[in-house]
């Protein structure tokens, strides 16, 4: 496995030297410390690591979401200082908006730009479509599954046509089966879109089918473990996910979180030994 | 997302605090001075806002007077025996429609739609029933203090985790025990709201009857105030009512303790 | 539909007739004693009396006309509390110091006795419409302000986040998400808020002997016409109950998101 062989000059994203730290009733945290990594258009690239390594907190700085930060995000070359149409956010939680139908949902980031509505509902439908959700244009989201939904928040992103798809663990609130079937469906879009993606997971098959390269990262304070360029063929079909080489990645991969994830789990019980109560 | 409860800004903390109590003392006193600007301005009719001296001068006396507390006695023993009966058949009826599902669906809704309605228009039905003593007030106290009181502990009696009555079954505990060791701890926080709300309408319910029909209590003392056009004294018995009525609920709620007193 | 459900109907409706059932058992005792002279009829009509009562009673006193009126001052006070208790939500849920202020003042004032100034009112606004209006809005305005706000605020943190991601406008922001988010809740306020100003206003209607169907029992008390007293009193708290239910029904039918 190549130790994160990095191709500098045609980056679209170049993450450099994040530090994030913040105040906490117990004092001075630091969260993510000195990640850097960069992107390449059209790729795939996941971030993975144990909870509480601050991957979250990565996504947010990343999208622009959490601007106390040292260190300097930049997309095509420009520096982010905020929420950037250049970035898609897709969020872990549900992130419909109850109120809007499938198709008012998906058309939000059109109607933000003044799109007219005749075309507005024809880019919605492209994209509705694209998600496997033709048919339910009209529905609200309060009648369909959660996996749905998450596909309609991925079609509201991907309505706004970003450069850069940032997902953080939108798959994590579903069951094994959905997540699969999601998985799936979300690989193909990118590849017919030849979408630049990034993945937050804490799931490490989910991170090597998906992916080119993963990110790992350590326990807090977050830093980079280790980058993995995954060499499998695409697509990514069943047969490769049994096979050998795909089993070797996931068992490396696991070997490294493994350690970081038991460090976390040790802070977390000293945490509610001392401070006499879970964080 | 573990840390992001805890964020807090350097620098903020104890100055926002004294900003909030400036900001209510900047309004208060805005609007004593409105109240005092508009008194001696003789926009209104003439004692309809009196000035803040005669407003105090009305208070003192009043406090000082033994006749008030007296009448104060009079609709505290009112609004007590209230509580104390539709309270009790409240919590009876609502620990029985609790703990039977069947007894619920048969009778809940009647309570459940029969709640919000003006109470006050059975007065006449009680003076008949019970003549023009206090025994008409506690009447109409007791009407509105029950269905408050019914529902929160229907409610409650529901909301219990199911577990911790197989527990009791477990340990072999009888009707009573179950009640008293069980049902009744677990349900502290329905049956004091429940206590709260029943306080405030029987509150409202016995003071609106002693000001349609009285010649004794604190409603009678408002009415009294409004036919002698004593304005000021209106003026100080609301003021006393309402603080005394705000601080039992807030009483009420903290003994229960309820976090805040903003549950509607 | 399955077996279950198929039981769990029936169980319901059975329930259903138990309890109906039981309230006419009520009723024919109550309609015996009386008659028996157990009970007084001069204290208690026999409830067929009184039901004898209510054809005449709604020909009679003008029932129709009575509840156009009352229906009217709620109507007034509804606009009121919805304009500025949705308005007032708004203002400190945005002025978040304001809110802080004055959050709990909103509360107490929930939980006053703010009817028993209605001779206060009378004073100002004299005998008529006005003071049934201004006491049923006041009265009625805390529970919308409180809710407002607490929708305002309990807006999905996600929600605000998809929001920020696509870079909105605090005004888009608002009106985009915030708003609608809180829409259910607010609904809630106005639903209280509304119940508040009926029980008010037909309370106050009836203690300052003007107006509508509060008036209506005022006026047959003070004639002694009991099973007419009886009858009316029944009437307003089936308006009463109607309009509870009616209000219960719209909230549920402006919830598609649920």
């Amino acid at each position: 496995m190549a130790a994160g062989a990095t191709k500098t000059d045609d980056a679209i994203l170049v993450v450099d030297d994040i530090v994030v730290r913040y105040d906490t009733a117990e004092g001075p945290i630091t969260a993510v410390n000195n990640i850097s990594f960069k992107v390449r258009p059209g790729e795939f690239l996941s971030v993975i690591g144990p909870s509480g390594c601050g991957k979250s907190t990565l996504f947010n700085v990343i999208g622009g979401l959490l601007s106390q930060h040292e260190g300097v995000v930049s997309v095509a070359g420009e520096t982010i200082s905020g929420p950037h149409q250049s970035i898609g956010m897709v969020f872990q939680e549900e992130s419909t908006f109850p109120w809007r139908t499938v198709i008012d949902n998906v058309a939000f980031p059109l109607e933000l730009i003044g799109m007219a509505r005749t075309q507005r509902a024809e880019r919605a439908r492209h994209f509705i479509k694209m998600v496997g959700l033709d048919g339910f244009e009209n529905r609200y989201p309060g009648e369909l599954s959660g996996g749905m939904r998450q596909r309609v928040s991925l079609a509201r992103t991907l309505a706004s046509e970003p450069k850069i798809l940032l997902m953080d663990e939108p798959f994590a609130a579903l069951d094994e089966q959905t997540r699969l079937l999601l998985g799936d469906k979300v690989l193909q879009i990118q590849q017919q879109l030849k979408q630049t993606t990034l993945l937050i997971t804490h799931n490490i098959t989910e991170a090597v089918q998906m992916s080119d390269r993963i990110l790992v990262m350590t326990y807090r304070p977050g830093k980079t473990k280790r980058i993995v360029d995954i060499e499998l063929p695409r697509p990514r079909t069943s047969e490769i996910v049994s096979s050998d080489a795909f089993g070797h990645y996931v068992a490396a991969i696991w070997s490294d979180l493994r350690e970081e994830a038991s460090r976390g789990m040790k802070d977390e019980e000293s945490h509610v030994l001392h401070e006499g109560g879970a964080s | 997302m573990a840390e992001t409860g805890r964020l807090t800004r350097a620098g903020e903390g104890r100055p926002l605090v004294s900003m909030v109590t400036l900001l209510r003392a900047a309004i208060i006193l805005a609007g004593l001075a409105l109240w005092e600007f508009l008194s001696h301005s003789g926009l209104l009719y003439r004692d309809v806002v009196p000035s803040l001296l005669a407003i105090a001068r009305a208070l003192g006396g009043l406090l000082a007077s033994p006749n008030y507390y007296f009448n104060l006695g009079v609709t505290a023993a009112e609004i007590g025996a209230a509580i104390a009966i539709g309270g009790l058949s409240g919590l009876a009826v609502g620990i029985l429609l609790g703990a039977n599902p069947f007894l619920s669906k048969a009778f809940e809704s009647y309570i459940y739609y029969l709640g919000p309605t003006p109470k006050i228009i059975f007065f006449p039905v009680m003076i008949m029933w019970f003549g023009v003593g206090p025994e008409s007030k506690v009447a109409l106290g007791t009407l509105s203090c029950f269905f408050p009181v019914a529902l929160s502990v229907a409610a409650g009696m529901r909301g219990i985790d199911r577990v911790l009555i197989r527990v009791g079954e477990s340990f072999r505990a009888n009707t009573w025990q179950t009640v008293m060791k069980i049902y009744l701890p677990a349900m502290r926080h329905p049956i004091i709201n429940g206590v709260r709300l029943g306080l405030g309408v029987a509150l409202i319910g016995t003071l609106l009857a002693e000001t349609k029909l009285s010649n004794k209590g604190i409603g009678f003392l408002i009415i009294n105030a409004y036919s002698t056009f004593d304005m000021p004294r209106m003026y100080a018995n609301l003021i006393v009512l309402f603080v005394l009525a705000i601080g039992a609920n807030a009483l009420v709620g903290r003994l229960g303790g309820l976090d805040s007193i903003k549950r509607v | 539909m399955t077996a279950t459900a198929n039981r769990r109907n029936s169980g319901n409706l059975a329930a259903k007739a138990v309890g109906l059932a039981f309230l006419i058992v009520c009723l024919l005792i109550a309609e015996t004693l009386i008659r028996a002279d157990a009970i007084s009829r001069y204290i208690v009509p026999p409830p067929s009396e009184i039901m004898g009562s209510f054809y005449r009673i709604v020909t009679e006193e003008h029932v129709a006309r009575r509840f156009l009126l009352t229906a009217a001052e709620c109507l007034a006070a509804g606009a009121m509390i919805t304009v500025f208790g949705i308005a007032g939500g708004v203002l400190m849920h945005r002025f978040k110091l304001l809110q802080q202020a004055c959050e709990t003042w909103v509360a107490a004032m929930a939980s006053a006795p703010v009817v028993l100034c209605y001779p206060l009112f009378m004073v100002i606004f004299g005998r008529n419409a006005w003071t049934i209006i201004m006491i049923g809005f006041i009265a009625a305005l805390p529970p919308v302000i409180l809710k407002t706000i607490e929708g305002l605020a309990g807006t999905r943190k996600v929600l605000v986040n998809v929001g920020r991601s696509f870079n909105l406008t605090p005004m888009q922001q608002f009106w985009k998400i915030l708003f609608p988010a809180a829409l259910p809740t607010i609904f809630v306020g106005l639903r209280l808020g509304l119940i508040f100003a009926l029980i008010n206003v037909v309370g106050v209607e009836f203690l300052i002997n003007y107006g509508g169907l509060g008036q209506l029992i005022e006026d047959l008390a003070e004639r002694y016409d009991l099973a007419g007293t009886y009858a009316a009193i029944c009437f307003v708290i089936l308006v009463s109950v109607l309009f509870f239910m009616t209000l219960e029904k719209i909230e549920r039918w402006l919830r598609p998101v649920d």
